[in-house]
């Protein structure tokens, strides 16, 4: 048996246990939540043991090599090496991914790649207009900017407290005093997730809080005070506190 | 030129020992388990952040795709070795633009994600279902079934004409490409030799063996197929992703005909499934014109980089090229009708 038909014979089996592997310990983690809208957990947890359980038939009933009727059409001789070697590629590359590098969220890479706070990633006309009158003190990141982002006026804004927690990101027409603390919000999995912000002004910043950590700030809205911001209403909070990612950083 | 070759003849009956497959297995799995655990567990400064989000991105769409594309190859498993014989497929009315048309629906019954239906498509196929009718099942059911329905109407209701559009621009798509390639001379030319081969061999292969044997074997093939092009595909999305920033394509939302291009464009990149699709592109209402919306809910089910890297497991790369081709013209032309007509 060469190790040419065993590897592919097996590649589905070892891409099968290496995603099972990832999938149930990001589940038993409760890290899923840093890929996939939490719709799909269950069904994501039952067909990995369901999976499992035919890896592991396969395993046990199935002949080690492809030896009855074997289907070669990788070129057989010369190329036959590319075939393996991009199988093989291929395992590593999804073990290392998987496996091998820690479970992590997007970052401040992508803000930049996907319209912060655009038509895309708020709510609806209608939906922030239902959120007027409701309690503000449960209010999302995603809530706020949907508001400032619908053109709320600084008199709606004057008496109200957002109580909110993200990470943070540069505002980029006035990286020195105004960052956004923002969240990505996700509609299936983080290949669609957009990036939501309320802007905070807080000269500075960059010396108490790195790009991508994660803040909790609770402060009233005002005029933005930097005149260079294209953000017309900001937080200005006196006291930021530094905190721990949550366990579902996305906004649903 | 068709390369494979088959290997005949059956080795000794005693290639097998009982129960050393099963100690590989489970020795395999608990290495990769060990692997896991004494892998770090928090995100450390090594990678920059693009290569970060890149790795970030890729894995999103294997742990979002791999349950769907397990449930197709389990329904695929079901159809060719549970089901009696022909109990689908000769159900199916003999006439073939009725059978193409029965065969559109069949996602109601089976709703499974776009992922999922290649591997089912794959196993209707060696069952005996034509390509040109596989066609029409495949770029019909991920839209034409009842999650993707429901969630298009909780997106955008019945006001709007979007959900009915979706529901009649997939249709006939996918019954015009059935159509299209009923009509082809050599219609087993448009399939990967490998599969070919594979479906040559399905109806005798393992006959003599039990139905948990057979099953274990298909996904054992099946897997071997799929998976390497779910995660090529994952690969090629996160990088395109990192790559291409999403504002080129906002900006354009306002032209009745670049609007429709960049969403189609953004459909291919995105890859999202086709049963939330709608959430997704939601808010985009404001900003982009209702013939936009219904050519991203109409061509991002049926073409998206993930779903071209699944099909080529089963149709050549000339066959994707047209089938592109046709899908985008056709769902662009919808999406110019509305913008334009209605």
């Amino acid at each position: 048996m060469s190790f040419r038909r065993l590897l592919r014979r097996w590649q589905g089996a070892l891409l099968s246990i290496v995603g099972i592997v990832a999938t149930v310990w990001l589940g038993v983690n409760g890290q899923l939540g840093l890929y996939i809208h939490p719709r799909y957990f269950v069904f994501t947890m039952v067909m990995a043991v369901i999976a499992a359980a035919l890896v592991v038939a396969a395993f046990a009933l199935v002949p080690a090599a492809e030896d009855e009727h074997e289907l070669l059409d990788d070129g057989g001789g010369r190329w036959a090496w590319l075939w393996s070697a991009g199988s093989i590629l291929i395992i590593v590359s999804a073990t290392v991914g998987l496996l091998v590098l820690p479970p992590a969220t997007l970052t401040t890479a992508t803000v930049a790649k996907r319209d912060l706070n655009g038509s895309t990633s708020n709510l609806t006309q209608s939906e922030a207009d239902s959120l007027v009158g409701g309690d503000y003190s449960t209010f999302t990141v995603r809530d706020w900017s949907s508001l400032l982002r619908q053109g709320a006026g600084e008199d709606f804004f004057a008496d109200k407290t957002a109580t909110v927690t993200g990470f943070v990101t540069p505002d980029t027409s006035d990286p020195e005093n105004v960052f956004f603390v923002a969240r990505f919000v996700v509609a299936c999995c983080a290949v669609d997730a957009q990036p939501v912000g309320i802007p905070v002004y807080y000269p500075g910043w960059q010396d108490e809080y790195p790009i991508d950590s994660w803040v909790a700030i609770e402060s009233g809205f005002d005029t933005n005070p930097s005149i260079i911001s294209e953000e017309t209403i900001a937080l200005v909070p006196s006291e930021i506190t530094p905190t721990d990612q949550p366990a579902q950083p996305y906004v649903y | 030129m068709n390369m494979s070759q088959t290997i005949a003849g059956r080795p000794p009956a005693a290639r097998r020992r009982p129960g050393r497959g099963l100690t590989v297995g489970l020795v395999i799995i608990g290495l990769v388990i060990l692997l896991r655990a004494f892998a770090p567990q928090t995100p450390a400064d090594t990678l920059a952040d693009t290569a970060r989000d890149f790795v970030t991105l890729s894995i999103s769409v294997v742990i979002e795709s791999l349950p769907f594309v397990f449930l197709g190859i389990v329904l695929s498993i079901m159809v060719q070795i549970w089901l009696p014989e022909g109990f689908l497929l000769r159900r199916l009315p003999k006439n073939p633009a009725a059978r193409r048309v029965v065969l559109s629906l069949l996602g109601m019954l089976l709703p499974v994600c776009e992922c999922g239906n290649v591997p089912l498509a794959r196993g209707l196929i060696a069952k005996g279902l034509t390509v040109g009718e596989s066609m029409t099942f495949l770029f019909a059911a991920p839209i034409l079934n009842p999650v993707t329905i429901i969630t298009t109407q909780q997106a955008f209701g019945w006001d709007s004409g979007i959900l009915v559009w979706r529901i009649a621009g997939g249709f006939l798509i996918a019954n015009l490409i059935g159509y299209i390639y009923s009509r082809h001379p050599k219609p087993e030319s448009l399939l990967t030799p490998r599969f070919q081969d594979a479906c040559a061999l399905g109806d005798h292969h393992d006959a003599a063996d039990g139905k948990i044997k057979r099953s274990a074997g298909l996904f054992t093939k099946e897997t071997s197929a799929m998976l390497p092009a779910l995660f090529i595909g994952a690969g090629l999305a996160g990088l395109i992703q990192t790559a291409v920033s999403r504002d080129v394509l906002v900006t354009l939302g306002s032209n009745p005909v670049w609007s429709v291009l960049a969403l189609m464009a953004l459909a291919f990149v995105v890859s999202i499934c086709s049963n939330v699709d709608a959430f997704f592109i939601l808010s985009f209402g404001a900003t982009f014109m209702p013939g936009a919306i219904v050519a991203f809910l109409v061509f991002g089910p049926m073409i998206d980089i993930k779903m071209l890297a699944l099909l080529r497991t089963t149709f050549t790369a000339k066959t994707l090229v047209q089938l592109t081709l046709i899908v985008a013209l056709c769902s662009a032309a919808l999406g110019l009708a509305i913008n334009y007509v209605v």
